[in-house]
């Protein structure tokens, strides 16, 4: 029932790894424990971690080994790391912001039918941007991502000019997008907040996606800038992608040559954001390669 | 290659009940409510939680707690101080970031720090284009470390015997898989080429290993 004929397990495997063939529940069930004993290998791993975001079931079972696999390393030598690592951790802990408890991807969209009520715009401030703290978590994590997505991207660092840019063309450009009044108010927030980071990629066929994030705001935006228009049938899904896998951060479709939108879910540092096309509606897993990958 | 690493881990639980002193075990820990007994030192699991609401000092508090485990785990994946050093570091600012998403209905906060730790430390053998050469290079010596003895330099406490009993019910085999994948860092598929057997035997262990160890330790919790 399980499987476990080397032959299969072989032929599926490297089906699955040529071609992107989903592997059976049973299989994932079956490499569990490896996943929690961390002997799955990257591609593997981030397989693993898709079946894994989609089964609450695989979840439990990964959390029990997990716990079983804490006692291995309890069995282990301790030893007293050097005091100067302690100090160097401390005087790390401002610069590195914590993530709030409800970072549940369930947040409810924000663009409530709100009336249009005449908005008296934010004037964006040129408030300097926090740019250049670089993020001291996350080597591996960022590896990882882009094992998952195979997609690097160079980054563009923060500047204030182009944050002020982009509040400017929210404002701007807001009413006609799919988002009411209050996501637009949010937009304009996360770009002018004081740690606010953008950065530009371009994306493979045509066109710009600009990321805005706010760490201390726990959210981010797109700002997408010619961008092909979808078919009715599909639409753009955006993603936050983590070490546990991708998660939906809500989706959107192109009506004119700039569209923008916030991103559902809470923003982290570290976390990534990618865009791929999906079946109109949207998908609770990623379906194709993203066209674009931007790693914070 | 003979099968390397029988010895990694201990067959059975040989010694009696020792003086505890288990941050796993909070039940055996506050046990009978000793009116005279100092207040309880927090356990990791109050700690996080507290860490998760920006307690700096509860951070510091959890470190000194558990960063010789970390450390300890880390340095024998790593095997290079240094490197050891940076991926602890990563790891604790990693909990600091992320402690408010812990959930307690899922675990204890020890295992959820100890998979950040093993998780990290994984990655970086394998992200290390060093990663063969270390692993050519300690080859089965840094496996092999003898836990008995180990036991007996460090801290012995009922959690590690309960464990080392749980570790008796694996078979060698089993043991020897798990302990090259959770000590050693290896993939599944390393563990296959190592040990020439195929991929699906070596799974076929690790997930009836691993059950083993769950059922062992979960009948006692």
């Amino acid at each position: 029932m399980t499987g476990h004929d080397d032959e299969l397990e072989r032929g599926r495997r490297d089906a699955g790894a040529r071609s992107g063939e989903p592997i059976s529940v049973e299989a994932f069930h079956g490499l569990a424990a490896a996943y929690a004993l961390d002997a799955l290998d990257h591609d593997e791993r981030a397989e693993f971690e898709r079946a894994l975001a989609a089964s609450p079931e695989l979840r439990d079972e990964v959390d029990a080994y997990a716990e079983s696999a804490a006692h291995l390393a309890e069995q282990g030598e301790p030893v007293a790391p050097p005091p100067s690592l302690k100090a160097r951790l401390m005087a790390e802990l401002d610069s590195t912001p914590q993530v709030a408890a409800d970072a549940a991807p369930d947040v409810p969209e924000a663009a409530a039918p709100a009336p249009p009520v005449a908005p008296t715009a934010p004037t964006p401030s040129p408030t300097p941007a926090a740019g250049g703290s670089d993020r001291p978590v996350g080597r591996a994590e960022s590896a990882a991502r882009r094992r998952w997505f195979q997609r690097p991207g160079a980054i563009i660092g923060a500047a204030a000019a182009a944050v002020v840019l982009i509040a400017g063309a929210v404002i701007g450009i807001g009413w006609t997008g799919p988002n009411g009044w209050g996501a637009q108010r949010e937009m304009a927030a996360i770009a002018e907040a004081p740690d606010a980071q953008s950065q530009t990629h371009e994306v493979e066929g045509g066109g710009e996606v600009t990321l805005v994030s706010s760490a201390a705001a726990g959210r981010s935006g797109v700002i997408v800038e010619g961008l092909p228009a979808l078919d009715a049938d599909q639409t753009y899904e955006l993603w936050y992608i983590d070490d546990a896998g991708a998660d939906s951060a809500g989706t959107f479709d192109v009506a004119g040559p700039e569209t923008w939108r916030v991103l559902d879910g809470s923003f982290t540092p570290g976390v990534a954001v990618g865009i791929t096309v999906e079946p109109s509606g949207g998908s609770p897993q990623p379906t194709t390669d993203p066209i674009v990958f931007i790693p914070t | 290659m003979t099968p390397v690493l029988a010895a990694a881990l201990p067959a059975a639980v040989t010694s009696e009940t020792r003086p505890c002193r288990s941050a796993m075990l909070e039940h055996v820990a506050d046990g009978n409510g000793d009116p005279i007994a100092p207040a309880p030192r927090p356990t990791p699991d109050e700690l996080l939680g507290r860490v998760g609401r920006g307690d700096r000092a509860a951070f510091g508090a959890l470190y000194d707690e558990t960063s010789p485990r970390l450390f300890g785990l880390i340095r024998r994946l790593v095997v290079d101080a240094a490197q050891a050093e940076e991926v602890t570091q990563d790891v604790y600012l990693e909990i600091w970031q992320t402690a408010a998403r812990f959930d307690a209905a899922k675990g204890s906060a020890i295992a959820w720090m100890f998979t950040l730790a093993h998780r990290r430390a994984v990655d970086r053998i394998r992200s290390a284009q060093a990663a063969r050469d270390r692993d050519l290079r300690i080859g089965a010596r840094d496996l092999d470390v003898p836990v008995d003895t180990v036991a007996e330099a460090a801290e012995t406490s009922v959690e590690h015997d309960r464990v080392r009993g749980a570790l008796g019910d694996l078979s060698d085999l089993q043991r020897e898989c798990v302990a090259l994948a959770y000590y050693g860092g290896l993939t599944q598929r390393e563990i296959a080429d190592r040990l020439h057997v195929p991929l699906g035997t070596v799974k076929t262990r690790l997930r009836d290993g691993m059950i083993r160890l769950r059922t062992a330790l979960g009948v006692t919790t």
